[in-house]
């Protein structure tokens, strides 16, 4: 650190610290329930995370939402108790808990201070084997999500992602939010959630996920005290059909009058999550649209001042969940947005990254790592990824030599093989008469309401 | 767990060790070790926001916020971004009524690259920025503007709050994104003026959070830092107190389906011993499903869908909110008047020991949570540093909601919640 400053050019870097993840004890329980528990003592606190294999996946068609259903009312009077008591009970704990089920698990999650871990266990045990799901509480939590679906959908953001992904997909169920739309909740009785629940809701397959401010064997000690008699049943994980071919058609246009803007979105159907193509797909991400400094945010909010944030993603999933460009843009833009971002994935193409773009990509992804382990709660969310998409179990540890060993080839080959940009759906929320005209030029445009 | 072997409900204790200096040039730099990760926390935050502009020209300090983004004397137009990705780190900043911040996380062998870069735009930002520069952001803050606020449901409900609460001409009153009007005329010289006045090192404070070594950090800072001179200190705007006299009320059509009700009180700020009670009031009132507004509202009148209470943590005036969202076919004045009641319920007496324990319990764990990265912890002393002038107040929150009473509560509230000076904004679908 001696010497004059010189600040014309980026400070050296000192010697890294190796990336040490944390460690994980497993106990197994003889009903199937897995138990992973890391120490961490710098906070009283305690982030946990149950997975069971009762996602919307595995829905029947005519119940679609009947898992988040059965998420939200595993809360709503469990064992001896009402609603209203078992809200007093979790409260009183200071404890969060919350249940969001996605295709593919469900993921019951808690947060609490250490000094309630016994109380906390108490709860959970309590929403998971006992839940009562009794007629009048199905009936007012139906009722709440069906409002809910209603308040969403005022959300142009959420309207387009929703229409995009069942312009996508079709039929399949990937097509339909996780949480279900209005035809077929607001068919959901006591029946179908009990249904639901006895069928799913089971150790076989769960995963138990603990980290925080607890003895790693005392915890497996009380987890066994309150789970070690919870039945088994049959492990099925949940499975789909593959996706439907869409015919690509002309751009969508979803009439929302007197919008102030439009949302855009680009999109296909992506990959599963830890398949073939997994690591040099997620590199090609975040060159095109998965940071800051991506190609398709550089050139529509850097250079054009169209938008206050373009990005891309791919939706991983245990199936091949979509690929997704997002942005909201002025709405004389929308027609330049759509050719700018199919020429960046074209560009992709023409012009693969050189050494210092491929090498911030994976910068970006692999010398972040410390930093998305840095709290219980990012901890178990981690290890949640791995456990639900069975990664290997070094998968963190191997994580950054995986993404260093994408080469540049293979980020055009990705990019070439599963990202056309004349095949994928585009689509805006905006008010037709503000973006209709320029539309056309794309295409023939499909108009929609924005009424469901 | 069995009783022997858990600590007692109520026990946890949280603490962390930091360090005050000052530099020569009037810097206040706050250290905080924390070696359990690789990673350390940058954050800079400038004493000046949204209050400290002018009529006219409004949105400054965010515009602002933005065009420090893009380069300075040293560094390239897109280098910023550019070498904390590479780095591995992430990076943001933001703007309030009373100040602006700009911070990165990043690997601990990167600490310097994040000094160089935030020493770089305060003391060398002035020669860089552009017609051009300023341009471009101005338009990606007006497409900021509508994604956040025009064209999101409920979104321009802000806007007038700030216009019911504040009369004309008071520094709170306009929202911190700034009026297009205003944005369209700024200037590249009115930059450099606003420039001058509010970003020195004397009007900021540094804190460095997490794999240092405190000695080591502060004399990094310092190299970085220490050659920046000091500036003229800005006179503090005066923030006069609004009148609590009567009630204020609007109403407002919106893009929705439902409508919103919106009970603003004047509060406690962030500087005030009963800050930490009137927050605890929020968590009574809509943090989880067993507060008042949530059994009352969404359970049992079954008029509400959603309902939240949340206070500003203001330099100079605190604001409490009460927000609810009405069920399909409830009016706003029917969903009005069930609020109301429900607020009424923590006056004259009706709470218990236990509703006032459990809201303890949920707001130190909420804080424990809110302290957990080093980001978030780095944030928390700037914002004691700048706001209370006090960092230590981090370790002083947690031990304060301990001590709070059914009365304290009970009492606040009487004084808080009563009808004089109360706001109301109803949001209605339109047509």
């Amino acid at each position: 650190m001696s010497g004059a400053l010189d600040r014309r050019r980026p400070p050296p870097v000192g010697s890294p610290r190796p990336i040490e993840l944390p460690a994980f004890q497993r106990f197994d329980l003889d009903n199937g329930l897995r138990i992973l528990v890391a120490e961490s003592h710098k906070l009283p606190e305690v982030s946990l995370r149950l997975i069971v294999e009762a996602g919307a996946a595995g829905e029947p068609p005519e119940r679609g939402g009947v898992g988040a259903l059965t998420g939200r009312l595993l809360t709503e009077g469990a064992g001896e108790r009402s609603a209203l008591e078992m809200a007093a009970w979790l409260d009183r704990l200071g404890a969060a808990f919350s249940a969001g089920v996605g295709y593919d698990v469900a993921t019951l999650s808690m947060h609490f201070l250490s000094d309630v871990t016994g109380g906390a266990l108490d709860y959970l045990r309590s929403v998971v084997r006992e839940p009562a799901f009794e007629s009048d509480e199905v009936s007012r939590v139906r009722q709440e999500r069906l409002d809910e679906i209603e308040r969403n959908l005022d959300e142009p953001s959420v309207l387009a992602d929703h229409r995009l992904i069942r312009t996508i997909y079709g039929d399949h169920r990937y097509g339909r939010p996780a949480g279900g739309e209005r035809e077929t909740v607001a068919k959901l009785d006591a029946d179908a959630i009990r249904q639901f629940h006895g069928s799913r809701y089971s150790a076989a397959g769960a995963v138990l996920i603990v980290c925080g401010d607890v003895a790693g064997t005392a915890l497996h000690d009380a987890v066994a005290e309150r789970f070690g008699d919870w039945p088994g049943g049959t492990e099925e994980a949940a499975s789909l059909g593959a996706p439907p071919d869409v015919e690509p058609g002309g751009p969508v246009l979803v009439d929302r009058p007197h919008s102030a803007q439009a949302e855009v979105r680009v999109g296909c159907t992506g990959l599963p999550y830890g398949g073939d193509d997994f690591f040099p797909a997620t590199v090609a991400n975040a060159i095109l649209g998965g940071v800051f400094n991506s190609r398709i945010n550089m050139n529509l909010r850097e250079d054009k001042g169209w938008t206050y944030g373009a990005r891309s993603s791919f939706h991983f999933r245990r199936g091949p969940g979509p690929f997704v460009i997002s942005a909201a843009v002025e709405s004389g833009a929308v027609s330049g947005a759509f050719r700018e971002i199919q020429a960046e994935i074209r560009g992709l193409v023409e012009r693969p990254p050189d050494e210092a773009e491929l090498g911030l990509a994976k910068n970006a992804l692999t010398l972040s790592l410390p930093r998305q382990f840095e709290t219980p709660s990012l901890v178990t969310g981690k290890v949640a990824t791995q456990q639900i998409y069975a990664l290997p179990a070094d998968y963190w540890e191997t994580y950054v030599d995986r993404v260093d060993e994408v080469t540049r080839d293979q980020v055009v080959e990705v990019t070439r093989s599963r990202l056309e940009p004349e095949s994928m759906t585009l689509l805006a929320v905006a008010a037709e008469s503000d973006v209709r005209p320029a539309l056309e030029e794309l295409g023939e445009v499909r108009v929609e309401s924005a009424e469901p | 767990m069995n009783a022997s072997s858990s600590p007692r409900p109520g026990s946890a204790e949280v603490r962390f060790d930091f360090e005050e200096r000052t530099l020569d040039n009037g810097l206040r730099v706050i250290l905080h070790e924390d070696r359990s990760a690789p990673i350390v926390a940058v954050h800079l935050m400038y004493h000046v926001g949204s209050k400290d502009e002018r009529a006219g020209r409004t949105g400054f300090a965010h515009l602002f916020e933005h065009l420090l983004f893009q380069g300075s004397e040293h560094v390239g137009h897109d280098e910023h971004f550019k070498l904390i990705q590479n780095a591995g780190g992430t990076l943001n900043g933001s703007t309030w009524f009373d100040r602006t911040n700009y911070y990165e996380t990043l690997p601990s062998s990167h600490l310097d690259l994040a000094l160089w870069l935030e020493s770089d735009r305060m003391g060398f930002f002035a020669p860089s920025i552009t017609q051009e520069k300023l341009d471009n952001q101005r338009a990606v803050v007006k497409n900021e503007r509508l994604q956040s606020y025009e064209n999101r449901p409920y979104g321009l409900a802000f806007e007038t709050v700030l216009q019911l609460a504040y009369p004309e001409g008071h520094p709170y009153r306009h929202p911190t994104i700034g009026f297009m009007k205003d944005l369209d005329e700024a200037t590249v010289e009115n930059v450099h003026e606003f420039f001058d006045l509010y970003y020195g090192p004397n009007n900021a404070v540094l804190v460095l959070a997490g794999d240092i070594d405190t000695e080591d950090a502060l004399a990094r800072a310092d190299r970085y830092f220490g050659e920046i001179p000091a500036r003229p200190r800005p006179e503090p705007v005066a923030v006069p107190a609004p009148s609590l006299e009567g009630e204020r009320r609007e109403t407002i059509a919106d893009r929705v389906h439902v409508p919103r009700v919106y009970l603003m009180y004047h509060a406690p700020s962030f500087n005030d011993p009963e800050f930490e009670t009137a927050d605890l009031l929020t968590h009574l009132l809509a943090d989880g499903k067993s507060s008042r507004l949530h059994r009352e509202l969404i359970y049992e009148k079954r008029i509400a869908g959603e309902v939240h209470a949340f206070i500003w943590p203001t330099e100079s005036l605190g604001m409490f909110f009460v927000v609810a969202t009405a069920r399909p076919g409830v009016s706003a004045a029917a969903l009005e008047e069930g609020v109301l009641e429900s607020v009424a319920g923590l006056r004259g007496g009706r709470l218990d020991d236990d509703e006032v324990g459990g809201a303890r319990n949920r707001a130190r764990r909420a804080l424990v949570g809110q302290l957990n990265s080093v980001g978030e912890r780095a944030d928390a002393f700037a914002h004691a540093a700048v706001l209370r002038g006090d960092p230590g107040y981090v370790n002083e929150a947690f031990p304060r909601y301990r001590g709070i009473t059914r009365d304290d509560c009970a009492s606040l509230a009487e004084g808080l919640l009563g009808s004089d000076g109360r706001m109301v904004l109803h949001v209605v679908p339109a047509e």
